[in-house]
């Protein structure tokens, strides 16, 4: 998933940061409003991870704000306010989830891939498809000769397509979830992992809609 | 004496006890005046009495022959006879006397004027050149009496007004103390929290005066409690974001780092990082607590606020906490995020010091909040201490030792008790609840 991390300490977001990536995901880390303002313009994100105290203004107007246009993106709160009536706040004006700082980064994980999966309709993380059992929340897939193991780039793509059954998902939005926001993407990447996804997990896993983008199938 | 607590009962007593005072004062001063005046107003009768009767008396004593010895002179209809009276010659034999006079009341010849015996008033009086003189006696019991039943009728009035003047300054103080009861009322009514601005519009001068003392003295201790209550939320916010950016990159580390030494250390200080986590928590948490100043705004539902709470448990405690909440809204003055971090508390301390059993949380619909878990019995001797700071139930515990202690700060500052129990059913078992409207 490409993920918007919008939080003013360094220390903090450097490490939230980092740790989103470790899980696969795309993450920008924008220290201020206005700059997340201008990414959101320039790029559609899968999920916001919002910080409440920043230097230019409040999370929660942000929040009220992006709702009032009509964004349905999933928005998690990362706050030092505790107060349960700010929790509240937040959650009336949008927001998906609450975390109230410190926490801890395993449980920020699980807790994406819990928004995530609501978004994609299937609050379960255990996926069957075909004959593959699908931890989304482990990133484990089990065959039926054992254990699957995907590369970070592959399990990428195929989440993105586990996130959409049914819905075809445009080669650019699939590089959008591989490469971060300043990295060039060579033009026949995404054909190379298809392929490598479609020698472990069964030719059928991924359609190819030419022109289109892809679908994802049933091995 | 329960009237001489109040100030109407003091006033009351104190104005009755001045009236009878100064009326005794007054009818002793009154009683000596007039005994004056009746001793003059007798002495006057007897004077003129003696007077008038002595020229008579000459007269037919001259005309007479004196030849029989004392005469007594016969009534002219029987009647109790007031005033006596007796006639002597120069040599002071009798010549003549009144028909009840006794004789040894007029023992002694005197020089002209008064004098009193014993038990009478006698009045002397000489004529023809001290030839005869008259010595004419009342008892002194007539000028008592007189002088008792004036006193006692001025005392009389006296026994019907005392309880009227009772009652009527008790009236009287009872309405003049009115704004005083209404200002003790208020005062009462607005219980430990409550430190909004007396309204009384209508109260007396001299009240007014402690109406703008109490309230100053309100603001002040509000803005002392805001204060510290930001403090406490500032200083949290403050730690959270740094204790939160070194937990992070702690644990980035930990993910980061090969296996060995180095590694483990990283696991220590995440460790450690956790714990120094919770422990300022629970320190802000205890702080804010005994700050006071529980009362939210106004009334609020507790009952989302303690959705939110569960969920937050059922993360990290799936199927360990039983709720039992009400259909309707559960209105109550305790401040929202008080509650949430009263709830937490009490339901951690069951899932920190219980056993794998179910938890059992509660709110009725009368506001009452419970959380109930299953444990060994705890002795009554540790039940008293469990909410003391630092005090944890059995070398097993675990938490931080301030979770009861919260609570029952912020039970204080709403103005009721933490109630624990131990056992709760069967020889096990804990419980916690409190009533919170």
């Amino acid at each position: 998933m490409r993920i918007l991390l919008i939080e003013d300490d360094p220390g903090l977001g450097n490490a939230v940061r980092d740790q989103i990536a470790a899980e696969g995901h795309m993450p920008d880390l924008a220290p201020t409003l206005s700059y997340a303002r201008d990414l959101l313009a320039t790029m559609p994100y899968d999920l916001i991870l919002l910080d409440l105290g920043l230097p230019d203004g409040h999370g929660i107007d942000f929040l009220k704000a992006l709702r009032a246009k009509g964004s349905v993106t999933p928005v998690m709160i990362l706050t030092a306010h505790d107060r349960i009536t700010e929790r509240i706040e937040g959650l009336n004006a949008g927001a998906d989830d609450y975390m109230v700082k410190p926490f801890d980064l395993a449980e920020l994980s699980a807790r994406i891939a819990a928004v995530a999966r609501r978004y994609a309709g299937n609050p379960n993380p255990l996926i069957t498809l075909g004959a593959l059992k699908i931890d989304l929340a482990a990133h484990a897939i089990h065959g039926p000769k054992g254990q699957i193991d995907l590369s970070q780039r592959e399990w990428i793509i195929f989440e993105a397509l586990l996130q959409r059954p049914g819905q075809i998902v445009s080669k650019s939005q699939i590089e959008d979830q591989i490469y971060a926001f300043d990295s060039e993407v060579e033009s026949n990447t995404i054909e190379v992992y298809v392929s490598r996804l479609r020698k472990k997990l069964g030719k059928d896993v991924v359609q190819t809609l030419r022109g289109m983008g892809y679908r994802l199938g049933t091995p | 004496m329960k009237i001489m607590q109040s100030m109407r009962g003091q006033i009351a007593v104190g104005v009755s006890v001045m009236l009878v005072v100064l009326w005794l004062l007054a009818v002793l001063g009154s009683a000596f005046v007039i005994k004056g005046e009746i001793n003059e107003s007798f002495d006057a009768a007897l004077q003129e009495t003696g007077e008038r009767i002595l020229p008579l008396a000459v007269v037919e004593l001259i005309g007479s022959d004196g030849a029989n010895g004392a005469q007594r002179i016969l009534p002219i209809a029987q009647h109790d006879e007031k005033i006596t009276y007796v006639i002597r010659d120069a040599q002071g034999a009798i010549l003549m006397y009144s028909h009840d006079a006794d004789l040894k009341v007029f023992d002694r010849v005197s020089s002209d004027g008064f004098f009193t015996t014993q038990d009478h008033r006698v009045f002397s009086r000489s004529a023809v050149s001290g030839q005869y003189t008259i010595q004419v006696a009342e008892p002194l019991t007539h000028r008592q009496n007189a002088l008792r039943e004036t006193v006692l009728a001025m005392l009389v009035p006296l026994g019907v007004l005392l309880p009227l003047t009772l009652f009527g300054v008790a009236l009287w103080v009872t309405r003049a103390l009115r704004p005083l009861a209404h200002l003790s009322v208020a005062l009462r009514l607005k219980g430990a929290d409550d430190l909004t601005p007396l309204k009384l519009p209508f109260l007396r001068s001299e009240l007014v005066p402690i109406q703008h003392s109490a309230n100053r003295l309100m603001a002040r201790l509000s803005r002392t409690l805001e204060a510290e209550r930001a403090f406490a939320a500032n200083a949290a916010h403050e730690l959270r974001t740094p204790i939160a950016a070194t937990l992070a990159q702690t644990q980035r580390l930990v993910a980061e780092s090969p296996d060995g030494p180095l590694r483990q250390r990283a696991v220590t200080v995440e460790g450690e990082l956790k714990r120094l986590a919770r422990l300022a928590e629970k320190l802000m948490q205890l702080a804010r607590a005994e700050g006071g100043a529980m009362l939210g705004q106004g009334p609020a539902d507790l009952v989302p606020i303690l959705q939110v709470v569960l969920a937050d448990f059922a993360r990290g405690a799936v199927g360990r906490i039983v709720a039992d909440l009400p259909k309707g809204a559960v209105p109550s003055r305790l401040d929202p995020d008080a509650f949430a971090v009263l709830a937490r508390n009490m339901i951690e301390n069951a899932l920190v010091h219980g056993t794998d059993q179910p938890i059992k949380v509660a709110l009725t619909a009368d506001g009452t909040f419970s959380v109930a878990n299953d444990c060994p019995a705890i002795p009554p001797e540790v039940l008293s201490t469990l909410t003391m700071r630092f005090e944890r139930a059995g070398a097993q515990g675990s938490g931080s030792g301030l979770g009861l202690a919260i609570a029952a700060g912020i039970a204080r500052g709403l103005g009721h008790d933490l109630v624990l129990r131990s056992p709760v059913a069967n020889g096990r078992g804990f419980a916690v609840a409190l009533k919170l409207t």
